[in-house]
């Protein structure tokens, strides 16, 4: 039997012995890949668990299992770990790193060392941010946002916090150099752009807002630093700072940062919608382009955070004007989707019936973010549980849907198994139930003044958060049931073999399955689209030995 | 009118503009729904229409492009879009057009950590009108069941009803960002330290609506209500040109309201066990100094019938003694010396029936002869408040006491 990336490996240093140590030390993709997802997903169900003892809470007015305080730290707590550590990294951490090399014909990564490096920056990052939980101030109590002056004048632990999404953003910027550099250099020959699976796309376009936006945000934090211990004035009044400037910096960096999130999320969807429908994809460049020019836009809207900041009234209706063509490439896509399924053959798989969820737990997510681009209607929902239930919407059922797509739908691939189809269709639906009950009461509650981040709220308010109780415990119950599916489908499942769905994409054609250390036997000439079927089977064959084409 | 303590407003629109950005908020769910429908119901359709067992290979077909069909879901998504941005931008408009100041009641409103204070003009009199204060937290049992509701105690806005308010609104430089967010008014703006913002309504409903804390400012965000009691032209302008602080007198008295209002706290800490200009009111005990300060110098102002303490009643080593047994809650061996002071404050210092002070922890006795006479202190001399009732004594009273 020929040997897989699970057998060998290439390190950083010398030739440790130690399975632990060649892991340690791997500067392979794949494996890389999934120590970032094992380190994500431990951190995810923290902050699921933090949200859950919040929603405990929630659930009677008054204060029941925690005060004020904890409540505070506990938003904070969920907050930092679900966007630093956990969705900012997310989907191109874990899926691009493994499945972005294979789709593009490469070997690995352009700096395999430097993707060794930067999954251990993010490790110290999560370190640093988790530390403050042991020290005597606690941890941070500002929200993840970090606004001054209350950054400033807090005494809870604000600084590791800081320095850890620093150091977080550090490493986010080096995966998309790492991946706007391999993505430029190390196409397989005959790939042009046009040529790229959609994935390689949404990929690109996140990189460069890694690259881009990120600073933005490291400069911002190291400022806030300069201000809390060194007592510069940027942003504390008291000091003759100016706190809306904190608020702008943040979400110049902070509001592209969503569109990274969930254009490498977009790429999945364009990756399963054509496999599943066994046909070619509707409006290939349309699809391409619009995750371009989202990431393009998506720069010039930060404003639309601060609609009720006291910022003038002629930015607010510029930065609303143009958040609206934000949502223009998005409807494209969906429609192109839609599209696609039209005169297709469509194999409700378990990761095609993620993707379908996501259809329409996105198209609500997004469509209420237009209602808060609005700016009048804004004014009244911004900071409600209207604002919570449309992001909630937006990255948990866009983002952390589609990486759940991602991972049923790559899971063959990287393990050589297969997971039982009908236990993960049955946590699929549990989810899926559970999700909206636990989050859409929330727009009504907003609608009605609910404000976000309380502690403890007014009566009229209390049949909204026990419907969202009940939701979310069966959204979590679904989540623990589908890791169960997960981990039983790679303890025991059925050999996959390499390409199970009868996928086109380059990633589908390895020797052996799962795949070898250095990925395809050859460097293939691509000379064709990434979604050609006919009558339903893909069109390009290869001899896995020497990846010549034999259709 | 009837002015209680019943929540409302969440559901009734009371401002002249809600009605625009209701109706900006609906056009916008309906387009919504069309835009989401012709994604779903297509999704739906095609996920039928389409499965598996009901199609054979040869019939799929390659379509990849139909440029009428992608022109069409270009433009026609970016027109209504272009009607949600306008409707967006016009209930801007008049939210955020002011009126002018000479037709309208400029009130100043502060937000700090964690309660909402309003400056009115003068009146007629020349009387400057200043409430506010923090909200009284709810009551629970030990199981976490509410016993008794919170209320907006005395942090009311009074505004007459259809007349133009305009709130010019800031935070003390040193304090955090708050909102001020008024749900039936469908307003909201930032209360940023440093900086003035400003917001105007013009309340077309007499009634109570709700004023919340919309930005996260920190532990009692949640508790950091007000509210806007909207009153009948007349009625308004009889409170006004007065210098009652309420309308009427039914308003829950919150003791922490109270201290606000009347200043207390610039110089007390109330919550904390610090010293500031005067001594915490949390622990409610006497400090060694403070103790050994009465001995030394006597004590006059308190207006116990017992009249003035004179100074000098023990001395050095005796006095010291004394002041660390007092200040220590008068608990553990009690020393000989304690006889000096037993005789007019009882054997177990809890004072003689109002004749003499409790050196335990001064009660609601010594907190009114404080408000009326005012008291020399250790740092600076406490003024009295005589205009503070008996009804606000005992409140503030049972409000200390909830801190101990």
């Amino acid at each position: 039997m020929s040997k897989s990336y699970f057998d060998e490996t290439h390190t950083a240093i010398g030739h440790p012995k130690s399975t632990f140590m060649q892991w340690m030390l791997t500067i392979d993709h794949k494996r890389i890949g999934l120590m970032y997802a094992a380190v994500m997903f431990a951190f995810f169900f923290v902050a699921v668990a933090t949200a859950f003892l919040m929603r405990l809470e929630l659930f009677a007015p008054g204060g029941q299992f925690i005060d004020g305080d904890t409540f505070n730290q506990a938003f904070t707590l969920h907050g930092v770990i679900m966007i630093f550590l956990f969705i900012v990294p997310g989907i191109p951490a874990v899926l691009g790193n493994i499945v972005m090399p294979l789709m593009i014909g490469a070997k690995d990564v352009s700096f395999p060392r430097l993707n060794w490096f930067t999954f251990w920056l993010y490790i110290l990052g999560c370190i640093i941010a988790l530390a403050s939980l042991f020290t005597d101030a606690g941890f941070a109590d500002t929200g993840w946002t970090f606004y001054a002056p209350y950054s400033i004048t807090t005494d809870t632990n604000v600084v590791f916090t800081l320095v850890a999404a620093f150091v977080l953003g550090m490493a986010s910027i080096l995966t998309g150099l790492n991946f706007l550099v391999t993505i430029h250099r190390l196409r397989a020959p005959g790939m042009t752009f046009w040529k790229m699976p959609l994935f390689v796309w949404g990929i690109y376009a996140t990189a460069w807002i890694q690259l881009l936006a990120t600073p933005v945000v490291g400069i911002t934090l190291i400022l806030a630093i300069m201000e809390k211990y060194f007592g510069i004035g940027i942003f504390d009044p008291a000091k003759g700072g100016d706190p809306v400037l904190f608020e702008h910096l943040f979400w110049i960096y902070s509001h592209p940062a969503v569109y990274l999130m969930i254009l490498p999320a977009f790429g999945v969807m364009s990756e399963i919608i054509p496999t599943f429908s066994r046909r070619e994809v509707f409006g290939y460049r349309a699809i391409a382009l619009s995750s371009a020019s989202i990431a393009g836009i998506g720069y010039l809207v930060w404003g639309h955070h601060l609609y009720t900041s006291g910022m003038a009234d002629i930015a607010k209706t510029i930065f609303s004007f143009l958040t609206f063509f934000v949502a223009i490439p998005t409807g494209i896509k969906f429609y192109d989707w839609i599209a696609t399924m039209y005169k297709g053959k469509i194999i409700l798989s378990t990761p095609m019936l993620w993707a379908l969820g996501t259809i329409i737990t996105f198209t609500i997510g997004g469509l209420t973010g237009v209602t808060i681009a609005m700016i009048g209607v804004d004014i009244h929902l911004q900071d409600t549980y209207y604002t919570v239930a449309h992001f909630h919407y937006a990255m948990l059922g866009g983002v952390v849907f589609l990486f759940f797509a991602g991972l049923h739908y790559w899971f063959p691939l990287v393990t050589g198994k297969m997971y039982n189809e009908t236990h993960a269709k049955r946590a699929f639906y549990l989810q899926f139930v559970g999700f909206n009950l636990l989050w859409f009461p929330m727009f009504i509650a907003g609608y009605y003044g609910m404000p976000r981040r309380y502690f403890d709220y007014l009566p009229e308010f209390q049949i909204y958060h026990q419907v969202s109780f009940v939701g979310a415990v069966l959204f979590i119950a679904g989540l623990i049931y589908m890791f169960i599916v997960f981990f039983k489908g790679w303890k025991s499942g059925n050999p996959s073999g390499p390409n199970p769905w009868n996928a086109t994409t380059l990633e589908w054609h390895m020797p052996s399955s799962p795949p070898p250390l250095e990925n395809h036997s050859k460097v293939p000439y691509v000379d064709f689209n990434p979604y050609e079927y006919h009558h339903g089977e893909p069109v390009v064959k290869f001899d896995y030995a020497t990846m010549k084409r034999i259709d | 009118m009837d002015v209680n303590n019943t929540l409302q407003g969440f559901n009734t629109m009371a401002a002249t503009f809600a009605a625009d950005v209701d109706q900006a908020f609906w056009i916008n769910f309906w387009i919504s729904v069309v835009l989401g429908l012709s994604v779903i119901i297509p999704m739906f359709y095609f996920a039928w229409k389409y499965r598996a067992s009901n199609v054979k290979n040869e019939d799929i077909k390659n379509i990849t492009h139909n440029t009428p069909l992608e022109i069409a879901w270009t433009l026609i998504p970016t027109a209504l879009l272009m009607v949600l941005f306008y409707y967006g931008y016009s209930s801007m408009k008049t939210l955020r057009t002011m009126p002018a100041e000479s037709e309208s009641i400029v009130v100043k409103v502060e937000g700090s950590k964690w309660k909402w204070r309003y400056e009115y003009p003068p009146n007629k009199n020349g009387f400057v009108h200043k409430l506010g204060g923090a909200y009284t937290k709810p009551i629970l049992d030990e199981n976490g069941k509410m016993i008794k509701k919170g209320t907006m105690g005395k942090s009311a806005l009074y505004v007459p009803v259809d007349t133009n308010i305009i709130l010019h609104m800031t935070a003390p430089v040193d304090d955090v960002i708050h909102a001020f967010f008024v749900p039936a008014f469908r307003m909201k703006e930032d209360v940023v330290p440093g900086r003035l913002t400003k917001q105007w309504f013009r309340a077309d409903k007499v009634g109570e609506y709700e004023v919340e804390c919309a930005e996260y400012c920190g532990t009692d965000h949640a508790y950091m209500y007000s509210r806007i009691v909207v009153l009948p032209k007349e009625k308004y302008e009889e409170w006004f040109q007065g210098t009652a602080d309420t309308p009427e007198g039914d308003y829950a008295n919150s003791g922490d309201a109270l201290l606000q209002q009347h200043g207390c706290k610039s110089c007390h800490a109330v919550t904390e066990d610090k010293m500031l200009i005067g001594p915490t009111l949390k622990t409610r005990r006497l400090t060694k100094e403070q103790v050994l300060e009465v001995i030394h110098n006597g004590q006059d102002k308190l207006g116990y019938p017992m009249g003035a303490m004179p100074a000098g009643l023990a001395t050095g080593k005796d006095a010291e003694e004394i002041a660390a047994f007092v200040a220590g809650g008068m608990k553990g061996e009690k020393p000989a010396s304690f006889a000096a002071c037993s005789s007019c404050h009882g054997e177990d210092g809890k004072g003689m029936g109002g004749v003499s002070p409790s050196l335990v922890h001064y009660d609601t006795n010594l907190l009114r002869n404080v408000f009326k006479h005012g008291k020399k202190g250790m740092i600076g001399t406490m003024p009295a408040y005589p205009y503070i009732t008996d009804e606000e004594v005992e409140a503030i009273a049972t409000y200390l006491d909830s801190l101990k």
